[in-house]
C-alpha cells in the first residue's frame, strides 16, 4: 500500500493531521472524539491489527494529557502512531477516556499502566487496578506537580557518611570526590527543572572539589 | 566373638564409613571443580559444613515424624554399614547377607519419605515422590545384579563372595556385563546426574531438602557420606575382589564412586519417566543377558 | 494457624556447653552457604565470582536454594518497596546465626535510584547488615574480598565483636518493626513470631518493645492457611 492509499483510508476521518517521517513511522493528529474510529478503520482496512503501545504524556502547561496509541502492521511494516489530547481534569474531576479494548485485546494491560502512572480513568477496560505500585498509595506519581525528590527527602534517611571504613579511605588519600550534601540538599534542585541544569550544578561542584584536591584539570 | 568384641565393631565400622566417607564427598567435588576448571574446596570442608550445621543457634522442627524420619534416614544407612565386612571387621555380616543389606538400603529413601510428608511444603512433596519413583527405578537392575552375583558365587553371604574372588578371579572379568548394569544401577542410586531429578535444585527448590535445616542437613550430609562410602565398598566387593586389608579395598573403592562423578557433570538430567525409561530397558537387558549366561 | 508458643529458655548451664564453641565459630567461618536474593541489577555479578576465575569454593561458599538452608543473605542492588517486604519475609525465615551482605551502592545510600519514590535508601534501617560492598557494580574481586572480611569478622566474633549484627535484630526489635511499618502501614505482620524468639535466645532488652510492638500487637490477626483451589 502506497502513500496515496494509505492516506487515502486516513482521510476518512474529520479533522485528522498526517505526517508521513520515514518509510515506517507515520504520525497522525486527531481529536478525542474520532480516535476510536480511527483505530477501527485502520485495523479493518489497512491491516494494522498490532497494538504495540499506549503512552501519555503529561502537558501541565496546557493542562492536557497527551495519549498516543502505537500500532503496527505486519504486511505494510509501517507504524501508525495517532497521537491525541485529553483534559487533564483535577483531583476532583479525574480525566476518562474510553478504552479500546474491544478492538485490541493488550489495551487492558497499557490502559492499567496509565491508570497507575497518570491517575486516567478508561471506561470499559476490564481491571482498573493497580499492578505495578501496589504499595503505593499516593498521588499517581508521573504526573508533573508530583516532586519525588521532596516526597524522598521527607520519606526517607540517609546514611551517615562518617564511618570508619571511610575514614580509613581517606586516610590512605582517598575518600569522596562530590560530597551527597551539595546535590541533594532540599529544594534545591527541584527548583531547576531541567535535567541540564541539574548536571551543570553538579560538574561545577566535582570541578570545586578537584580544585580543593589539587588534581590536575 | 564375644559381645565386648561385636560392640567395638559396631562402633567402629560407622565411623570408618563416615570419615571414608566424607573423603569421597571431597573427592566428589574436586573432581566437579577440576571439571569446570576451577579449584574446589580445601581438605576438611565437608566436615566443617556438617559441623556448622549441627552448631546452628535455631532448629527448625516440624513435629515428631519430622525428626523421626530423619533418624530413619541415617539410621538405616548405620544398619547397612554393619553388615557391610571390611577386612578386619565383620560386625553381623555373617549373620545377614547380601539381600538383608539391600533391604536396608531401602530404608532411608522411605525414612526421608516419612519427614518431608511431615513439612507440608509442594516442593517437597514433588521431589520425595521422584526420589521414590527413581527408587524404583534403579531397584530392579540393582537386584538383578545382585541375584546374578549371588548365583554365579553360590552365596548370600558378602564375606563368601569376597573369599571366593581372593582365590579366583575378580568377578570383573567373570561377568562383565552385570558388572557394567551395575554401574548404571549405582549412577541410579547415588542420584547423579543425568539421574538427579529429585533433587534438582533450582526446579523444585533441592526437593525433598527444601525445609531441612540445621540438625536435618546435617543428618542428611552425612547420609551422603553413608551412601557413598556404601555404594563403593559394595560394589568393590561384589566385583572387584574386596581386599585383605585396607590399603587394598579403599583405593578400589574411590575408584568405583569417582567414575559416575566424572561422567556425571556433564550430564543435565533426564525427566522421571525417562530415567524409569533408560534404567528398566539397558541394565535390566545387560543384566538378563548375563543371567542368561550364568544359569 | 495461630500456636501457642512455649518457650523453654534453656540457659546452657553445663559446664562442658561452651568447650566447641570456638571450635564451632572456626567451622562456621569456614563454611557458609549463600541465599543470593537477586533483588536488582548486581545479581550479575555473583556468577563471576563463582566461576572458575575467581572459584567462590574455595572459601567455603556455596549456594543453596531456599532460605531455610542459607547462612547469608545477599542483597544485590536495588531494593524497591514491593521486594522489600519479601526480603524482610525471607530474613525472618532464615536460622540464626545469619548474615546480611549488602552488595551495591544502592543498599548503602539509595545509589543511582536515589530520587525514586519507590526504592529504599538505607537497607540497615529494616534489617541489620553486616557488610557493605560499595560500587555499580562492585567487581568480582571486590565481592571477594567483602566475603573475606565477613569471614574475619565471624572468626573474630569473640574479640571484636563485629560477626553477630543478627542479634541486634532482637534487641532492638521495635526501631526496625518501626520502620518496617512507616513504609508498609500499621497492619504490616509476618508468620515469624520475632519477640518469641529473642526471649527463646535470651536477647530480649528493655528495647525490643515499644510503641511499635504495641501496634503490631493490636493489628495481628491469626494466620489462616491458604486455601488449595483447584479451577
Amino acid at each position: 500500500m502506497n502513500k496515496v492509499q494509505i492516506d487515502e483510508i486516513l482521510n476518512k476521518v474529520n479533522g485528522i493531521k498526517i505526517t508521513h517521517k520515514r518509510k515506517t513511522r507515520i504520525r497522525v493528529d486527531v481529536d478525542a472524539d474520532s480516535l476510536p474510529t480511527l483505530l477501527e478503520l485502520i485495523k479493518g482496512r489497512a491491516s494494522y491489527i498490532h497494538l504495540s503501545a499506549i503512552t501519555c504524556v503529561d502537558w501541565i502547561a496546557d493542562n492536557q494529557f497527551e495519549l498516543v496509541y502505537h500500532v503496527w502492521s505486519y504486511e505494510e511494516k509501517c507504524l501508525i502512531s495517532a497521537h491525541t489530547r485529553i483534559d487533564r481534569g483535577s483531583e476532583k474531576n479525574p480525566a476518562k477516556y474510553i478504552s479500546v479494548y474491544d478492538l485490541f485485546k493488550p489495551a487492558d494491560f497499557f490502559e492499567r499502566d496509565i491508570f497507575e502512572m497518570y491517575g486516567v480513568t478508561f471506561i470499559g477496560s476490564p481491571r482498573m487496578e493497580k499492578f505495578i505500585l501496589t504499595e503505593w498509595n499516593g498521588v499517581p506519581p508521573m504526573l508533573k506537580d508530583f516532586d519525588a525528590e521532596a516526597y524522598v527527602q521527607e520519606t526517607f534517611k540517609w546514611t551517615d557518611y562518617n564511618p570508619d571504613w571511610l575514614q580509613e579511605l581517606t586516610d590512605q588519600g582517598g575518600g569522596i570526590a562530590v560530597k551527597p550534601e551539595d546535590i541533594r540538599t532540599a529544594g534545591n534542585t527541584h527548583n531547576m527543572s531541567t535535567h541540564r541544569e541539574r548536571d551543570k550544578a553538579k560538574a561545577a561542584a566535582v570541578k570545586a572539589n578537584d580544585k580543593m584536591q589539587g588534581w590536575k584539570q | 566373638m564375644n559381645a565386648l568384641h561385636l560392640m567395638a565393631e559396631l562402633i567402629f565400622m560407622p565411623l570408618i564409613a563416615f570419615i571414608v566417607g566424607m573423603m569421597m564427598v571431597l573427592m566428589m567435588r574436586k573432581i566437579s571443580a577440576r571439571l569446570q576448571r576451577r579449584i574446589g574446596p580445601p581438605f576438611f570442608q565437608p566436615l566443617y559444613d556438617i559441623v556448622k550445621l549441627y552448631g546452628k543457634d535455631t532448629q527448625i522442627s516440624h513435629g515428631l515424624i519430622h525428626d523421626i524420619g530423619i533418624i530413619m534416614a541415617v539410621g538405616g544407612y548405620i544398619g547397612a554399614e554393619i553388615l557391610l565386612p571390611v577386612p578386619g571387621m565383620e560386625g553381623i555380616a555373617a549373620k545377614g547377607g547380601v539381600i538383608t543389606l539391600s533391604y536396608f538400603l531401602m530404608i532411608p529413601s522411605l525414612g526421608m519419605a516419612l519427614g518431608v510428608g511431615q513439612c507440608a511444603n509442594p516442593n517437597g512433596s514433588i521431589g520425595i515422590s521422584r526420589a521414590l519413583t527413581a527408587m524404583l527405578a534403579y531397584d530392579i537392575p540393582f537386584i538383578l545384579v545382585v541375584f546374578g552375583a549371588a548365583w554365579h558365587y553360590q552365596s548370600t553371604s558378602l564375606i563368601g563372595m569376597i573369599e571366593y574372588q581372593q582365590v579366583h578371579q575378580w568377578g570383573i572379568v567373570e561377568m562383565p556385563l552385570l558388572a557394567i548394569a551395575g554401574l548404571f544401577a549405582l549412577q541410579g542410586m547415588l542420584g547423579k546426574q543425568p539421574f538427579e531429578i529429585y533433587i534438582a535444585p533450582a526446579e523444585i527448590a533441592t526437593g525433598p531438602m527444601v525445609e531441612m535445616s540445621g540438625k536435618y542437613m546435617g543428618g542428611l550430609f552425612v547420609m551422603q557420606t553413608f551412601q557413598l562410602y556404601t555404594a563403593g565398598v559394595l560394589y568393590a566387593s561384589l566385583f572387584l575382589g574386596g581386599g585383605t586389608s585396607f590399603l587394598t579395598l579403599l583405593p578400589k573403592a574411590f575408584l568405583v564412586v569417582a567414575l559416575p562423578m566424572s561422567i556425571a557433570f556433564m550430564f543435565p538430567r533426564y525427566k522421571t519417566e525417562d530415567v524409569i525409561r533408560i534404567l528398566w530397558k539397558w541394565p535390566v537387558m545387560l543384566g538378563l543377558i548375563s543371567l542368561a549366561f550364568i544359569l | 494457624m495461630k500456636k501457642e508458643l512455649k518457650i523453654k529458655q534453656k540457659e546452657r548451664t553445663n559446664p562442658l556447653a561452651h568447650v566447641f564453641d570456638d571450635f564451632i565459630r572456626f567451622c562456621q567461618s569456614k563454611s557458609l552457604f549463600m541465599l543470593h536474593y537477586c533483588t536488582g541489577c548486581g545479581a550479575i555479578e555473583l556468577p563471576p565470582a563463582m566461576t572458575s576465575r575467581f572459584d567462590m569454593e574455595r572459601l567455603g561458599i556455596q549456594p543453596m536454594v531456599t532460605p531455610r538452608q542459607a547462612d547469608i543473605l545477599l542483597i544485590t542492588g536495588y531494593v524497591s518497596i514491593k521486594t522489600l517486604k519479601r526480603v524482610i519475609l525471607t530474613y525472618e525465615q532464615m536460622q540464626s546465626p545469619k548474615y546480611v551482605i549488602g552488595i551495591c551502592s544502592c543498599t548503602v545510600n539509595g545509589g543511582m535510584y536515589w530520587q525514586s519514590y519507590a526504592t529504599a535508601k538505607k537497607l540497615n534501617e529494616y534489617m541489620p547488615v553486616d557488610v557493605y560492598i560499595a560500587g555499580c557494580m562492585p567487581r568480582p574481586e571486590a565481592v571477594m574480598a567483602g566475603l573475606q572480611r565477613l569471614k574475619d569478622n565471624i572468626r573474630n566474633d569473640k574479640k571484636e565483636h563485629k560477626g553477630s549484627a543478627w542479634k541486634d535484630y532482637f534487641k532492638r526489635y521495635d526501631y526496625y518493626l518501626g520502620n518496617q511499618q512507616a513504609l508498609f502501614g500499621e497492619d504490616w505482620q509476618t508468620p515469624t513470631d520475632i519477640i518469641a524468639e529473642a526471649k527463646l535466645y535470651g536477647l530480649e532488652t528493655e528495647e525490643t518493645y515499644g510503641k511499635h510492638t504495641k501496634l503490631l500487637e493490636k493489628h495481628q490477626t491469626p494466620l489462616l492457611p491458604q486455601e488449595m483451589r483447584i479451577k
